[in-house]
């Protein structure tokens, strides 16, 4: 169609039914190829791309726990079920699906076959738990979130637990590692979208190991200080990665008391606290909750 | 528009990419994700080589289907095109470079929006066969490259004081050039840098970028 400056546009002819079905035959033509091509591809990159996130995933919880290459790691998903005002939580570890009420309360307990148990893929497990618990509408069925028991031969040795907290602009999703009196042994950012040279510190080891060695009452207690990180205490913090939890936490144990609190990175509080604030909550819910859901592990 | 265009010499279809109409600092595409992930050098090179396989893949299968679709949905099967490419690299790096895609793995999907690609299908891959169409793809997609590269090591080096993530300086000289306006300083900075290469040169190039199609 040409349109001139002072003319007239000249109406295009409609196509014919013949330049019609040429177009029709051409685009399904692209489309099947296409739909070909990432068929393929899909099928061959798929079991590599859930194998790689899997791996990704246990390696870092294996470094956080410093757990033996025997130890297992086994998966524990939380759900939760509205059914009106009733509210269910439901956990799904190695052995068991426990259905409880919120005080604790078992409503049902079944056993976990399996193949479900050891199944890597999250899917697998969200399936089954459909079948097994009733819900009138599937939206009431809910995961709600998960941790990790890391099992050497057949005692928990350790445990990591997923959480969120609100940074800068959207979440920050983080890994705590945790041993059995609930001292934090470790704490890795998983992912994030602060601001770089700012904000994105907090997955630096001087930022996020300030967490490491602290017990339960001493992250109840702690807050954020704009005071300038001490050089004596980076360089510890440095070291923890690079040398195994344990002999770190002999080695600078007495630093501990004399940095009671988080150092904030500079130009970045927002973030600092978000992340704070955010191990805060995970370490005191999953206390609460590991009261509860020990019983099933 | 079935007849082909006697293609430049393949000099003059890389050099068009890198200089002449380099897209990001002469044609100003796609200035979004060269703002966005020219935080460190790495992220350019990375995503620049992502862009470099999606345009050269597009620019050649665009050449090839041009005979058998008709004009009027060219577009559609453009844009149909780049999509296969885009979600092909974005599987593969998943599966085979998962490292890489962790860094780059938002931006990957977002080729397909690239107003470069499109542009150079249009431009070029419907006059030319697909030899031409691979040297001018290359030269695009290098020309990209290149600038995300430049516009990363200017940021890193400043904004953090380091390069591919190694210290080199003991201090952040500039910490503004890394958040998202220095990015924007940047890319003015590197298009006046071209402009001033080009008056040197006697001033030979169309203003404002675009011209010869060929």
């Amino acid at each position: 169609m040409t349109c001139i400056p002072g003319k007239p546009v000249v109406d295009q002819a409609p196509p014919s039914a013949r330049e019609m079905m040429i177009i029709a035959i051409g685009l399904t033509a692209v489309c099947l190829v296409a739909a070909m091509i990432l068929g393929g591809l899909y099928f061959f990159t798929q079991p590599a791309k859930e194998h790689n996130l899997h791996m990704r995933e246990e390696a870092m919880i294996r470094g956080l726990l410093g757990l033996t290459p025997q130890a297992r790691i086994q998966e524990v998903r939380r759900y939760l079920k509205r059914e009106g005002k009733d509210v269910q939580v439901i956990y799904l570890t190695g052995k068991k699906l426990a259905q409880l009420e919120l005080d604790g309360k078992e409503v049902a307990a079944l056993d976990v076959p399996n193949d479900v148990a050891i199944a890597g893929a999250a899917e697998i497990k969200d399936e089954w738990v459909k079948t097994q618990v009733k819900v009138s509408n599937p939206e009431h069925l809910k995961y709600a979130g998960r941790f990790f028991v890391g099992i050497e031969g057949t005692q928990p040795v350790g445990y990591v637990v997923e959480g969120v907290t609100l940074g800068f602009k959207t979440w920050i999703r983080f890994f705590m590692a945790i041993d059995s009196a609930f001292t934090i042994q470790g704490v890795e950012i998983i992912e994030h979208e602060e601001d770089p040279g700012l904000g994105a510190e907090i997955v630096q080891r001087y930022f996020k190991n300030q967490f490491a060695g602290r017990s339960f009452e001493d992250i109840e207690k702690i807050s954020v200080t704009k005071d300038p990180l001490p050089k004596e205490w980076q360089l510890a913090l440095e070291q923890l990665g690079d040398m195994p939890f344990r002999p770190w936490l002999e080695k600078h144990r007495e630093m501990l008391p004399k940095n009671p609190n988080i150092y904030a990175i500079t130009g970045s509080t927002i973030s600092s606290t978000a992340v704070t604030v955010g191990i805060k909550t995970a370490l005191g819910n999953f206390r609460k909750r590991m009261n509860i859901v020990g019983n099933y592990l | 528009m079935s007849e082909h265009r006697t293609p430049p010499p393949v000099s003059t279809m890389l050099m068009r990419g890198l200089f002449e109409e380099n897209p990001i600092f002469r044609l100003a595409l796609s200035l979004c994700p060269a703002v966005a992930v020219t935080t460190a050098v790495k992220n350019g090179l990375m995503l620049g080589v992502a862009v470099l396989v999606v345009q050269v893949l597009s620019s050649m299968s665009g050449s090839l289907v041009k005979h058998i679709i008709n004009p009027k949905i060219r577009i559609p099967v453009f844009t149909l095109l780049i999509a296969i490419w885009v979600s092909a690299m974005d599987m593969i790096l998943a599966a085979y470079f998962a490292d890489v895609y962790q860094q780059v793995g938002l931006y990957v999907k977002l080729i397909v929006a690239f107003a470069i690609i499109i542009s150079r299908m249009e431009l070029f891959s419907m006059k030319h066969s697909v030899v031409p169409c691979f040297w001018d793809g290359l030269g695009m997609g290098l020309g990209f490259l290149v600038g995300l590269v430049l516009a990363g090591a200017f940021r890193e080096l400043l904004g953090s004081g380091s390069i591919f993530g190694i210290a080199v300086l003991p201090f952040k000289p500039l910490l503004l050039v890394v958040l998202p306006a220095g990015g924007f300083f940047t890319i003015g900075l590197i298009m006046a840098l071209f402009n001033w290469v080009d008056i040197k040169r006697g001033h030979k190039l169309p203003a404002g970028g675009g011209g010869a199609h060929g």
